[in-house]
């Protein structure tokens, strides 16, 4: 290392980050050389925790693997659990289910812009985005009763129905939600100190980010056309008309133009759904304590971060074998890489806030010997033993 | 022979116990403008409409533990914040507020040819010592602020120096009285028989007054100018380690430098405390907070430059702009 | 400067704070809050204590002499499984929301229900005679 060359710890606690992750970098003045990310901090064991509750437990254990996924992967989850089952959900449901979906894709873009603007010191612009992100979560609250974590889905459909004479008010709201998105776009676009911390800032080319797997609107960002709700069509979005939003420019300013770009989209996916709710009941029938039987299911949402990915192994009892979740941040921490690099130091808060990070979601546990090169999962018993081993030959000393 | 009117006055009007309390109610008036700006309401309970605010935050910050790191250099890192409160509070006393004995007079407490230079010294000064804080805290992200810091002062310090230079070649003097004098007795003439040469004083003063608070921002380290102190990047900059008592000194310190730049501006463009008919006291109030109202609508308005930006933006407008100033002046104080 | 309207636009219309504990928010019909429980229509069964994610109900006795509910309000998710699954409708959820509370013991809603005698079956109808002829 030369002489101006030192390491600064971003992390685990620091203020430009909402969730705990380590990104040790190696900096030359201003200008960052390396980043090294670390994470794993915020890993609670909920895969452990669902293999010991029931089906209709684990809607709710589910949701909390993140706050503002939450719904994402509630609804992941119970369109596995239905798979395995061997039920379909009627199509007002479908229509219900895709309504909350998109109305928390807006909760989390809004709440992205505000979170976004605080790191480039634009408090102003937080607190107005904030404020309007209100009337997301007051429709979500009237909806289904809570302004996060909204357990909205039943294994068979969802749990609240809609009465059609709040409907014209929430379009309503919606309104005037599209009205303050338009502004912002207004912002974004023509403000001048935005774009000068935004344009230019934190770039990976679209080859490199296929490359590195990236996904979701980080993807999106750098030009590369994918999302799964159209590639892998679930719920109701073959029936709905909307249209995916790509930026080409590959820096933080695009990532700001898609997911305003997705927030205008979600609110006409959603007036679309109030419009054309279809009637019938809202879900199949699926007792507490019943048994699943034998079978595996592998199913992908868009989240409002990427694809989300959930795999559940059911050997025929009222609790799952195994389920395995794979968070989209996970696949993005690679290109964040890539766009850290090269970058000032005064940039590592945006650039982190813009691929949307949520450590929540990513964090899973899994066993890596370095000398051998080899990496594995332990089961239960495994994990007793080698904590019985470690403690008692006095490992931990 | 000191007299006891001029204790009274060093220590509690015009003097320190005026300036640190005025210090106070500019933080509450700079705070409760960013809240409504942003559309929340700022401090509301602690006192009436949350005047008392600024104090309750200092005493809090009194009562809390005051922990030096191991490794820092302890004779800077303890001394630092008192140097800075204490050169901040000093400058003040150069500037004219109101006298003491004479209700509609305003002699400064301390007033001699040369205190406008006094007073951009103390200004640099003070960036030192906010260096040797940030630097001596032996902490990565206090020398990356202090490092900051001493960049700034290579953008907004030039342009600063040459803007108050402008009224000093008009009023002939480099007192800082003297100058209010000479902007009460040319607004008397111009009242008395306006010239278009007046108002292009006025219009030159007027574009003066804008660059200086642009630069005043930088010195104050308000938004868009605070990538020293950036909360997001770097956990406070170079006061990231102190903590107690001395981040209590550094919260004072701060305010009375906005009592400063305020000041100083009023002084140099707005007039000063002179005024019609109200005595010199309320028009201070009234001008200084007029640059605490702009000073505050500026600093909720932009996001935060980055440190090569703000020294490109300095050097590609500030200071052309200042030097163009000062020659307008020049030509100006030549036909005037 | 883009913006400098809109700052000004907001200062001059009513803050969007609301200046709570004086002003309080009416919260929706169906906002997930505090239980409530009515001893009468409670049977006893169990059911919400089963279906709950975090195990926070504990019943006191099964049946006809349950003495009632423990839920604990520190565990709760507040996800109203309970209310869903429970076959008469003797737990529901209010929309209080203002829960906090210093010591976790007073966290923890104790509902009593009198225990009441078990069902006695009905007579079982005598046995039809056979006429033997």
């Amino acid at each position: 290392m030369s002489d101006t060359e030192f390491s600064i710890p971003i992390g685990p606690q620091h203020p430009a980050l909402k969730e705990p992750a380590s990104f040790l970098f190696k900096v030359d003045g201003e200008v960052v050389i390396d980043v090294e990310p670390r994470i794993g901090y915020n890993h609670r064991g909920i895969e452990k925790a669902m293999e010991a509750r029931t089906y209709i437990q684990n809607l709710y254990l589910v949701e909390r693997v993140c706050g503002i996924c939450s719904n994402a992967h509630q609804t992941l989850y119970a369109m596995n659990v239905e798979e395995v089952a061997g039920i379909t959900i009627p199509p007002r449901a479908k229509y219900l289910r895709t309504l909350v979906h998109e109305l928390e894709r807006i909760h989390s873009h809004l709440l992205w812009v505000g979170v976004a603007a605080h790191e480039i010191g634009f408090d102003t612009l937080f607190y107005y985005v904030w404020r309007d992100r209100e009337v997301v979560l007051d429709i979500l609250e009237e909806i289904s009763g809570n302004r996060v974590n909204y357990a909205w889905n039943a294994i068979g459909g969802v749990r609240r129905d809609i009465p059609s004479d709040k409907i014209p008010k929430f379009q309503k709201m919606l309104d005037i939600l599209a009205e303050r998105t338009k502004y912002y776009i207004q912002v974004a676009t023509t403000e001048s100190t935005i774009i000068n911390r935004a344009a230019g800032v934190g770039y990976c080319s679209k080859a490199d980010m296929i490359r590195l797997c990236g996904c979701g609107p980080h993807a999106r960002a750098s030009g590369v056309n994918k999302d799964t709700r159209r590639d892998n069509t679930y719920l109701a979005y073959d029936e709905i008309p909307w249209n995916v939003v790509t930026a080409e420019s590959g820096d933080v300013l695009g990532n700001v133009l898609v997911r305003v770009g997705e927030l205008v989209e979600s609110v006409g996916i959603a007036k679309h759904v109030l419009d054309h709710l279809p009637d019938g009941p809202i879900r199949e029938r699926f007792n507490p304590l019943q048994k699943v039987p034998e079978g595996e299911a592998t199913n992908m949402v868009e989240a409002q971060r990427g694809e989300d990915i959930h795999y559940l192994c059911s050997k025929g009892d009222n609790k799952p074998y195994r389920y395995k979740i794979r968070a989209p941040t996970l696949a993005n921490i690679p290109s964040l890489a890539v766009k850290l690099k090269g970058g000032y130091i005064a940039d590592i808060p945006i650039v982190l806030a813009g691929i949307d990070p949520c450590f929540s979601c990513t964090d899973r546990m899994v066993f890596v010997d370095e000398t051998k090169e080899k990496t594995w999962d332990m089961t239960s018993e495994e994990i007793r033993k080698y904590g019985i081993r470690w403690y008692a030959n006095g490992l931990n000393k | 022979m000191v007299s006891i009117s001029d204790i009274v006055s060093v220590v509690v009007f015009p003097g320190a116990l005026f300036i640190i309390a005025y210090a106070l109610y500019c933080n509450w008036l700079s705070r409760k403008t960013v809240a409504r700006l942003q559309n929340r309401r700022g401090p509301m309970h602690t006192g009436y409409a949350g005047l008392l605010q600024p104090f309750a935050d200092l005493v809090k910050l009194l009562a809390k533990e005051d922990i030096t790191p191991g490794a820092a250099n302890k004779a800077l890192f303890s001394t630092a914040p008192v140097i800075i409160f204490a050169l901040a509070l000093a400058a003040v006393f150069l500037i004219p507020i109101q006298s003491l004995t004479n209700l509609y007079a305003y002699t400064p407490i301390v007033s001699f040819e040369g205190d406008l230079v006094i007073v951009l010294l103390i200004f640099s000064l003070i960036v030192l010592n906010v260096f040797l804080a940030g630097w001596s805290s032996s902490n990565l992200f206090g020398a990356v602020g202090a490092t900051r810091v001493a960049l700034m002062t290579l953008a907004y310090e030039i342009p600063l120096v040459l803007l108050t230079l402008g009224p000093a070649i008009m009023a002939g003097s480099l007192s800082i009285n003297n100058i209010v004098a000479w902007e009460v007795a040319s607004v008397k003439s111009f009242l008395a028989a306006p010239s278009i040469w007046g108002l292009m004083l006025g219009v030159v003063m007027f574009i003066g007054f804008a660059i200086c608070i642009l630069s005043l921002l930088a010195e104050l380290e308000m938004r868009p100018f605070d990538m020293a102190e950036a909360e997001t990047e770097i956990v406070h900059g170079w006061q990231v380690e102190y903590s107690g008592k001395k981040l209590a000194l550094l919260v004072l310190g701060r305010d009375v430098k906005v009592v400063l730049a305020s000041a100083l501006l009023t002084s140099l463009f707005l007039g000063g405390p002179a005024g019609p008919v109200l005595p010199p006291i309320v028009w201070f109030i009234l001008k200084t907070t007029l640059c605490v109202l702009i000073l505050s609508n500026l600093s909720a308005l932009f996001a935060r430059f980055r440190i090569d930006q703000m020294l490109r933006w300095a050097w590609q407008y500030l200071t052309p702009l200042a030097v163009l100033q000062v020659m307008a002046i020049v030509a100006l104080s030549g036909v005037i | 400067m883009a913006m400098e309207r809109e700052l000004l636009k907001n200062a001059a219309s009513r803050p969007c704070t609301l200046i709570y504990p004086f002003e309080k928010r009416e919260m929706p019909k169906g906002s997930r809050g505090k239980h409530d429980y009515d001893e009468a229509k409670c049977t006893g069964c169990g059911m919400c204590s089963r279906v709950c994610p975090s195990f926070a109900i504990e019943l006191k006795g099964l049946g006809p002499k349950c003495e009632g509910l423990r839920v604990n309000l520190g565990a709760c998710l507040f996800c109203q499984q309970c209310e869903e699954s429970c076959p008469t409708g003797a737990i529901w959820l209010t929309t209080a929301y203002e829960l906090a509370v210093i010591n976790k013991a007073d966290g923890i809603l104790d509902f009593k229900r009198t225990p009441r005698a078990p069902a006695v079956p009905a007579a079982k109808p005598a046995a039809p005679v056979e006429v033997k002829k």
